[in-house]
């Protein structure tokens, strides 16, 4: 059908126009009659509207309409509803095997969650999709409709067609006795009082105040595409990382994917006293304090995993983490997140001791990891032959380590020296000081000198304690980046500005007429009617117009 | 204004297809660290036993076999044996068979490759930064990947017999003809 979009005042309005850009008369033949116009955008065309829509077109009015909005938001909350019956897979430290995770813990609904990907969800394609397209239909709609309505609110004529104000929600009509311009001029002076701004056109009068809050939904609309943006923008790897990292005491680690190392100088853990506690937790072990003496290295050299170098690092910040009190530097945060009690032996400084002289020789540096092929101590040479971080043995007997952490570690070192044989002897030195890795140490040595490798007169003391330097704690750090934050900040408050200034203010026009003595008045606000009713009636009141509030409802007459 | 309509509707839609379909890429390509044949085979570039730097592009060009393995881990010990006789019989032929020590130190991987008779190159991986890139879940873990660098046959677990390799060694040799 191709409609009329003259009007009979002789503007010639766009497709799609409700109420004519100039008069106001409605265009729309279908109109219910009698009741209040509707008032929506003043009436005019949404941009998109179009008599032949190419196919960008299609895509653009998809988008443009409030209903697939509103669809749109509707599957993302179900969605992301969805996603909250179990556990999502991010929210887990370490989870290798996520499939078996889900099968063993949620039984068969567990499998097909899993299966699905809902375990992923808010990381999934059609999740995201689904943000994507949330905020293209806030720009297309935003841009479709405040346009349009600037321009009719900028350009608004001050005499409207008597059809368009008999049919506001707000109207009166009565005889005027009085000079009409006398009476006008009267009028806009109470309405100035009330902080309107009025207009006059002769026997006519256009009255307005606090248009700013119809740009209250689009300042929002702006706030929250800032805010999907900044939540988007989590999907640059260089903008967010989760991740956990456990450091023994004195170790120093690379924070994954990134140029920084931490070193866990010291950790601290303190339990309230009893006397401190209340009765019923008297004898528990509360935590007072965990802290972790945390140093923040920055590579210079040898970064990228060189082979041959270890990296060089400066030191870049230095805090004592806490729980709430992270290490910062430069969007990078270091949190406390747990600590496990492990003792772990870093280095030791033993002693070669001659049983057959009396003489003991050293000390020498035997760090756990990595150490070094030989020593030496005093005149002898001492070469590693063999080394298991974690000793045990294996099915036939045979030496091995359990795993490659340093829980139990064993040296096999071969002796050189004067008055020893070319080939040396051969000893074991667990520098662990319990009792059972000492009886094994014994018994293994017993039986190396049974096969002729040693004489027995050689053994490793450490002596004091402050030759032996070992971690008793693992502190775990959750290391954050989220340099998208500040944005989600900025867009949360545009947000706020659009939605106070919508919600807290009410655009309200008055048009008035008079025609051969006869008053007609019609106002429109948005909200608040009975607000705008009052005005008016106060108005007409100080100008010799006694009238009831209530009886300027026009719905109230219609219905 | 009329005049600057289309080209906004564009610059919109095009901002949003470059926008949201990175956003949408991205999450296909976050989750994806686990290996399977047909791929590249992740670089590396890793300090061996014998003192050099090996970088993945020095095998390229002839089949490579890469065993994970670890003297903790008893399946790697076991199978040991049996990767050393199928690397006597196939190097004439042009095989590289490396095997890539699980983050170990020098001497416990030197005094177990002396006490196993282990003769192949030997790499030492260091901070399991190797192996996370290989996506490792179980040890003993061995990537068969052709001359051109494809991963072609993937063995998780262990101990594998001769036969086990030595079918998959006569694949990569059959692919590149």
């Amino acid at each position: 059908m191709i409609q009329n979009t003259k009007c009979e005042c002789g503007h010639q309005n766009p497709l799609g126009t409700v109420l004519c850009e100039s008069c106001g008369k409605p265009l729309v033949e279908d109109l219910p009659l009698d009741t209040p116009l509707e008032m929506r955008y003043d009436g005019a065309a949404r941009r998109s509207q179009k008599a032949n829509p190419a196919l960008i077109d299609r895509v653009w009015n998809f988008f443009s309409s409030v209903k697939i909005a509103v669809y749109l938001i509707i599957i993302t909350l179900i969605g992301a509803a969805i996603g909250t019956i179990y556990p999502q897979e991010s929210t887990f430290i370490n989870l290798d095997d996520a499939g078996s995770y889900y099968k063993d813990t949620y039984g068969t609904w567990g499998t097909i969650y899993h299966a699905l990907g809902l375990s992923r969800t808010y990381q999934s394609w059609w999740f995201i999709g689904l943000l994507v397209m949330i905020g293209t239909s806030l720009v297309v709609c935003s841009l479709d409709r405040v346009l349009p309505l600037y321009k009719a609110l900028a350009k608004q004529q001050v005499r409207k067609h008597l059809t368009f104000i008999t049919r506001q929600q707000t109207v009166y009509s009565a005889p005027l006795v009085e000079e009409p311009d006398r009476w006008i001029e009267q009028f806009s002076k109470q309405l100035k009082r009330k902080r309107y701004k009025v207009w006059t056109d002769g026997s006519a009068l256009l009255a307005e105040k606090n248009r700013f809050s119809r740009w209250g939904p689009y300042i929002n609309h702006i706030g929250l595409i800032i805010f999907l943006l900044a939540v988007l923008g989590r999907s640059v790897p260089a903008w967010h990382m989760d991740k956990y990292i456990g450091i023994d005491e004195h170790q120093t680690v690379q924070i994954p994917n990134t140029n920084y190392y931490v070193k866990n100088e010291k950790f601290t853990v303190e339990y309230y006293k009893d006397e401190e506690l209340p009765d019923k937790l008297k004898g528990t072990n509360r935590a007072k304090l965990y802290q972790t003496q945390a140093k923040l290295y920055a590579c210079t050299k040898y970064c990228n995993d060189d082979p041959i170098h270890e990296p060089e690092l400066k030191e870049v910040e230095s805090h004592p983490i806490e729980v709430n009190s992270p290490l910062s530097y430069k969007g990078l945060s270091l949190y406390q997140y747990n600590y496990e009690e492990r003792i772990r032996l870093i280095e030791v400084k033993p002693m070669l001791e001659d049983a057959k002289t009396g003489k003991s020789y050293g000390p020498f540096d035997l760090p756990m990891s990595d150490p070094p092929p030989a020593v030496e101590a005093g005149p002898y040479k001492l070469t590693l032959s063999a080394v298991f971080p974690d000793f045990g043995l294996d099915a036939e007997g045979r030496p091995m380590t359990k795993t490659r952490d340093p829980n139990n570690p064993a040296f096999v070192f071969v002796i050189t020296g004067p008055d020893l044989p070319d080939k040396g002897e051969m000893y074991i030195y667990f520098p662990m000081p319990s009792g059972d890795d000492k009886a094994v140490q014994q018994q293994i040595n017993d039986s190396f000198r049974k096969l002729g490798s040693n004489s027995g007169r050689f053994s490793f003391q450490v002596g004091k304690m402050e030759n032996v330097s070992f971690s008793q704690y693992t502190t775990y750090l959750n290391v954050r980046v989220d340099r998208a934050m500040p944005y989600v900040w900025v867009g949360a408050t545009i947000s706020m500005i659009g939605l106070v200034m919508g919600f807290y203010w009410q655009h309200r026009r008055i048009w008035l007429r008079i025609d051969d003595g006869q008053l007609t008045l019609g106002a429109h606000t948005n909200k608040n009617t009975y607000g705008i009713r009052n005005e008016v009636a106060s108005a007409l009141g100080k100008c010799g117009v006694a009238v009831d509030p209530k009886a300027l409802d026009n719905r109230r007459s219609s219905s | 204004m009329k005049r600057y309509r289309k080209p906004i509707q564009y610059l919109i839609l095009a901002a949003v297809l470059l926008i949201g379909g990175y956003a949408i890429g991205q999450s296909f390509f976050t989750s994806k660290t686990v290996l399977s044949s047909g791929n590249a085979a992740p670089e590396f570039e890793l300090l061996g036993l014998d003192g050099q730097v090996h970088d993945l592009a020095s095998y390229k060009g002839k089949p490579l076999v890469l065993n994970f393995w670890g003297s903790f881990c008893p399946p790697c010990r076991d199978e040991m044996p049996a990767l050393q006789a199928q690397y006597d019989k196939w190097k004439d032929q042009g095989l590289q068979l490396v095997g890539i020590n699980l983050s170990e130190d020098r001497v416990s991987v030197g005094s177990f490759i002396r006490s196993y008779g282990v003769k192949f190159p030997i790499l030492l991986d260091k901070n399991k930064k190797t192996e996370r890139k290989y996506g490792l879940k179980e040890y003993p873990t061995t990537f068969f990947i052709t001359a051109d660098g494809k991963i072609q046959d993937i063995v998780i677990g262990g101990p594998m017999s001769e036969e086990t390799i030595s079918a998959r060694i006569e694949r990569l040799f059959a692919s590149g003809q």
